[in-house]
């Protein structure tokens, strides 16, 4: 009898140690790089990865694409699981700051959707160096107190009845392109950057403040600091669901920025295999239902859970419509001399906005 | 025993750790300053004097950098008008414990953090917070008070953060004032602002001298006060070298924008130092 | 002369209000319900009881107080060292010398910071703990030659000489006559270098490292990339923790003057 209990203990013990790759025992911890309040940090998530694993999750977060690079290339060795815009995973793979992804073993990676698992900007040469974790747009949201009707053009942004009272975030990439969604120019290559300059000077009498993380945006908001400001898809339904803000998301008519995140893992990755269980359980169904039901996400790269939510959901029913996101232009990989240029650009527009 | 060597043994640790963490990084600094990229993994780096140019060849570094250096001269000024009074009250019209009591209620909060002190101005500024909450109660109907995210957001920030000091470093040097000098100049009829502008500040000058430069040379440096205070109106020349460093990764710019705000500081120390010198 | 007084009563009444009640409103939200800072207040303890679970404040903290200690210690005793040289002897670079403790404090925090940053990258002493302490101390290293110089300006020179011809050495000199009659300014000018230590943000913001930050860092983390009351609750300890250290040095060194 007690053998045979001996026993049961034993082999289950070896199953686990087995699939985890020796990770039960070490209780090994690994270090997360990612936005703030971004999925990855939701503590029941990390209590039920933990229970799962037996692997602690700790964070580090930046505040734009820029600041993540930097902190890879003067950390090196330090990180064990970074998110990517995948319009940036390129430039991180060529810079040799992330490695290739064996995914053989996760075994969520099977359910993602084709499209977004094999996106050229995450593969290279048949290598993956980002999995596709979740993708969503980047246009506004308003204060459904402040406005009679929703605007259905980006122009609000630009509209003098707002003057003052717009929140914009701080970041020269996307500053740019949502001028160049209201131009209707090409966001990854804009054809008349003199235009641009002109459409953000233009912003000088609308912004009331620069954001520059989600937390910031709701605190502002909750403050009435803003009527209506840029926004994410994903972080607009959490602020509604789990702020209880009265925030509504607009898809404008001109369009928005998509984007694909990807998960990615650091050249010198100190715990590789506790990466990877983290990224399989990031795309598991379970962890996406919960994330976007309770708290609020933006639409999974995984079929299988996006289809798992309730049929009513803003992920399924606003992005499952072609129509409505016919529109949105994916971000895409930047030429360096072009990304300079925005970069200075935007920094001369926020002295141009100085009283 | 032998001078030299007691010389030597007292003062080369220090001097070697100043070479190694100000001296040193100085000149890396000043060598990235000149090189066309971070010269980490497999950059292409060669010599060039283009950050250097870029900030004269665009005009908004140069407006940023002038932004930053008024900044410092209002605060520095708006410091001295408020806390030399104060220094002069508590220096000459309070005695005894009550003295020492107030001065140390004045440096107490210099003492707190000076981050701490920030993020509690946000709280009192902000939309709905505290000081539009209690005016509105007070005077109903006033609204929003648009204060937060403007440049006298910013001021008031600064000027809480470095009063202190220019509270102390005048204190000091008013205190030491033979109060005997002030009765015979009262004596001989001399009026209160003539005792004032003849005698006290002049003989203040070294403390509003030394007040002035703690607090100038911090504040045109400053960049975590501007972007928690400032908002759209945050930019400074302090935010875009911070930015180069933490998110743009352009070092060989920041490193060039940062001696050349160096250069100014020791450009302006060095107009002062006639009167520096006079007052040895 | 009687209205006079009153006025500068009133005006130093204002100048203390200016100064403490941003701090008192930042208190008084600490115990503040609402995570998005609603007001008017709900009564609630929530955030310092989260405080108790944070291991990241906590750690943070810890690592404040661990630089601080060591910077303080190593600060104290080159600065001693370096004001007792000046006192004791006349040498030729010495005015050069004295001119060079004081770079930290003439240049801007920021440029000093951004440089550390770039050296220690470059020649691979990297960032975290032992960076911040090289930091810490050449910061502090100019305020403990001043305090330190300062309590040495009483001190009469005949002590020693007398110690001298009773046989003691140079070193038996400094450390059983001098050092012992310093004490008061030496542990002045530790609290300062303490207060300096524990205060710097700039510094250790550009040398801090994942997984090591101080709690001005952390602080500023929060700030700018999510935060809640809790961040209230750590700055209020962390007052009422430098005010402590003030009363301290209050007590070594007479911030009042002459009487």
């Amino acid at each position: 009898m007690k053998l045979r209990v001996f026993l049961k203990f034993f082999s289950c013990q070896w199953l686990i140690v087995l699939i985890l790759g020796g990770s039960f025992i070490s209780a090994a911890e690994i270090r997360v790089l990612n936005w703030q309040g971004y999925g990855t940090d939701e503590s029941w998530a990390l209590e039920m990865f933990k229970e799962r694993t037996g692997i602690e999750v700790v964070h580090d977060y930046f505040n734009s694409e820029q600041e993540m690079l930097t902190k890879l290339r003067t950390n090196p060795g330090v990180y064990d699981v970074v998110l990517i815009n995948s319009a940036y995973t390129g430039q991180a793979a060529k810079e040799g700051l992330i490695e290739a992804i064996d995914t053989t073993g996760m075994v969520n990676v099977g359910d993602l959707s084709p499209s977004m698992r094999n996106d050229p900007k995450l593969v290279a040469d048949g290598k993956t160096y980002g999995v596709a974790w979740v993708w969503g747009v980047t246009s506004f949201a308003i204060d459904r107190g402040d406005f009679k009707n929703a605007p259905n053009s980006i122009e609000a942004l630009w509209d003098p009845s707002h003057a003052g009272r717009v929140g914009w975030r701080d970041d020269a990439v996307e500053a740019v392109q949502l001028a160049a969604i209201a131009l209707g120019q090409d966001i990854n290559n804009p054809s008349d950057l003199k235009a641009i300059r002109k459409k953000l000077r233009a912003l000088k009498p609308q912004i009331r403040t620069f954001w520059s993380s989600e937390d910031e945006w709701n605190q502002f908001f909750s403050a009435n600091e803003f009527d209506l400001a840029t926004y994410w898809s994903g972080s607009a339904s959490r602020s509604k669901n789990a702020f209880g803000l009265p925030v509504e998301f607009i898809l404008p008519k001109e369009g928005a920025i998509g984007w694909l995140d990807g998960l990615s893992i650091p050249m010198n990755v100190p715990n590789r295999n506790e990466a990877k269980a983290f990224i399989n359980f990031m795309i598991d169904p379970d962890f996406y239902v919960k994330w976007d039901t309770e708290v609020g996400a933006p639409t999974s790269a995984n079929a299988k859970a996006v289809s798992m939510l309730p049929p009513d959901a803003f992920n399924r029913t606003t992005f499952s419509d072609s129509k409505k996101v016919a529109n949105v232009q994916f971000m895409g990989p930047m030429e360096d001399g072009l990304r300079e240029k925005i970069v200075e650009l935007w920094q001369e527009t926020k002295a141009y906005f100085q009283n | 025993m032998n001078q030299r060597a007691a010389i030597l043994s007292l003062i080369t640790p220090a001097y070697l750790w100043l070479a190694l963490t100000i001296l040193l990084p100085l000149s890396a600094m000043l060598y990235y300053s000149f090189l066309s990229d971070v010269p980490i993994g497999n950059r292409e780096v060669s010599w060039t004097t283009e950050n250097y140019r870029t900030f004269f060849e665009k005009a908004f570094y140069s407006e940023l950098m002038l932004r930053s250096f008024k900044l410092g001269a209002e605060v520095t000024s708006i410091c001295l008008l408020l806390g030399f009074p104060c220094a002069l009250a508590l220096a000459k019209s309070i005695r005894g414990r009550t003295k020492e009591a107030l001065f140390l209620l004045i440096i107490l909060p210099f003492w707190s953090n000076a981050l701490v002190r920030i993020f509690s101005w946000t709280m009192v500024l902000r939309g709905n917070g505290i000081l539009e909450y209690s005016i509105n109660w007070l005077l109903p109907g006033t609204g929003p008070l648009d204060l937060m995210f403007t440049y006298p957001a910013i001021l008031l920030g600064l000027v809480h953060s470095y009063l202190p000091y220019m509270i102390l470093t005048c204190y000091i040097s008013i205190d030491a004032i033979d109060n005997q000098l002030l009765e015979a100049a009262r004596s001989l009829g001399a009026g209160k602002l003539t005792i004032l502008f003849r005698l006290i500040v002049p003989l203040a000058l070294p403390g509003i001298v030394a007040g002035s430069f703690l607090i100038f040379i911090p504040v045109i440096g400053s960049f975590m006060e501007p972007r928690l205070l400032g908002g759209r109106n945050g930019t400074f020349i302090g935010t875009i070298i911070e930015d180069q460093f933490t998110a743009v990764f352009n070092w060989p710019l920041g490193a060039a924008l940062s001696f050349i705000m160096m250069g100014l500081v020791l450009l302006i120390l060095f107009g002062f130092s006639p009167l520096v010198r006079r007052l040895k | 002369m009687i209205f006079l007084k009153w006025i500068s009563r009133i005006y130093l009444i204002c100048i203390l209000l200016f100064l403490y009640v941003p701090i008192l409103v930042m208190i008084a939200l600490s115990f503040n319900e609402s995570q998005l800072y609603r007001i008017p207040i709900e009564w609630s303890t929530r955030w310092y009881e989260a405080l108790a679970s944070n291991s990241k404040l906590h750690s943070a903290t810890l690592n404040s107080l661990t630089v601080a200690l060591l910077s303080t210690c190593l600060s104290t005793s080159m600065g001693t060292a370096v004001a007792l040289a000046f006192f004791r002897h006349d040498f030729r670079a010495k005015r050069l010398l004295q001119v060079m403790i004081f770079p930290p404090i003439t240049i801007p925090w920021l440029i000093i910071g951004t440089a550390m940053l770039v050296f220690f990258f470059w020649v691979g002493i990297g960032r975290g703990l032992h960076a911040m302490i090289l930091g810490h101390v050449a910061l502090s290293l100019p305020y403990v030659v001043i305090v330190v110089s300062a309590r040495l300006k009483s001190f009469d020179s005949a002590l020693e000489d007398a110690a001298k011809s009773l046989g003691a050495s140079y070193w038996q000199t400094t450390f059983w006559v001098t050092v012992p009659w310093l004490m008061p300014g030496i542990i002045a000018a530790a609290l300062f270098a303490f207060a300096v230590s524990l205060d710097q943000f700039v510094i250790s913001y550009f040398l801090a490292a994942p997984g090591f930050t101080t709690l001005p860092v952390e602080i500023y983390t929060a700030i700018r990339k999510g935060f809640t009351p809790e961040i209230n609750a750590i700055s209020t300890l962390v007052i009422f923790l430098s005010m402590l250290l003030l009363l301290g040095v209050s007590r070594f060194y007479r911030f009042g003057g002459r009487n």
